[in-house]
């Protein structure tokens, strides 16, 4: 009888750490982001500038959306790297969320503006459709259908963890 | 006369006065749907409380959001799967049954066959 009851722990501890073996290095996992392709969804937001309404057309292609606002301070710290990838010609498209149109202007002609364009997301609308719980997070597009999201900062780490190995499967943006 | 006429004041212009309710519903049916659901759908900022729990941003863009489709005429079903596509299944307390919770539902009664044999097991002894 002790010897069952013995054997049932160690097969239970075993499989415990079996599964948490699995589950750790399981390659679609990694804290923050999310590897499951959806359709981007429909909406009609002006432009951060200008009158000029964007919908979903505009992001047929391939592109980063990057959803900031100048009260976010990671977005801050992230900043410098989205400046680096715009010059590696990588489209970046801002997403600037529940942001005052002024705030936000003056945040982007002080720390330099990487981004294609700004969609001026100013209810946090189009921001709910696409799951956004805050600021930063990062939206990988093919096609117009959403293939990487990522909660949280992307910094050289992320980008070559989470963003580079879709965009060689993916072959996508030219430049890499 | 003015400590009197402050004190009367405070009573005529205090909040509870001019209070009402925060959200609008067109039935007590809905109402009650309502606080129902925000009490089953987690909050995607907080660690572990529901959406009744949190007023973070999120929480109460998300808890306008169902009084929106609520009045759409959404079932509670679509509306926890319309939450579920966007912030991911953790936003339900109650897992769906689906090929990545087997484990989640058929582990407790797998646990008490188990246990239920070496009880079995040791009375033949």
């Amino acid at each position: 009888m002790t010897v069952l009851i013995r054997f049932i722990i160690i097969v239970i501890t075993l499989m415990f750490f079996t599964f948490f073996y699995l589950y750790i290095n399981d390659d679609k996992y990694y804290p923050g982001a999310d590897f499951t392709t959806s359709d981007m969804p429909d909406f009609e937001i002006k432009d951060l500038y200008s009158e000029r309404l964007f919908n979903i057309k505009d992001l047929e292609g391939n592109y980063l959306i990057n959803v900031w606002a100048s009260w976010c301070i990671t977005c801050r710290v992230e900043h410098s790297f989205l400046v680096k990838l715009d010059s590696k010609d990588i489209p970046i498209i801002g997403l600037n969320y529940k942001d005052e149109a002024e705030d936000a202007i003056n945040w982007i002609t002080r720390f330099g503006d990487p981004y294609k364009y700004i969609i001026h997301d100013y209810k946090g609308e189009l921001a709910l459709d696409l799951g956004v719980t805050g600021a930063p997070e990062t939206f990988l597009l093919s096609d117009g259908k959403i293939i990487v999201h990522y909660r949280g900062e992307v910094n050289d780490m992320i980008w070559d963890d989470v963003f580079m190995p879709i965009i060689k499967k993916e072959s996508l943006f030219d430049a890499n | 006369m003015l400590t009197k006429f402050f004190l009367f004041s405070t009573i005529i212009f205090s909040t509870f006065t001019i209070s009402e309710s925060l959200y609008k519903f067109e039935s007590v049916e809905d109402e009650k749907r309502f606080y129902s659901l925000i009490k089953e759908i987690r909050c995607p900022k907080c660690t572990s409380g529901s959406l009744a729990s949190s007023n973070a941003p999120v929480s109460e863009d998300i808890k306008s959001k169902i009084i929106e489709l609520i009045k759409e005429g959404k079932s509670d079903q679509e509306i926890k799967e319309f939450l579920s596509d966007r912030f991911g299944n953790q936003v339900l307390y109650n897992p769906g049954f689906s090929k990545d919770t087997y484990f989640l539902w058929f582990a407790p009664g797998l646990f008490l066959i188990l246990i239920l044999l070496i009880f079995f097991f040791r009375k033949r002894t």
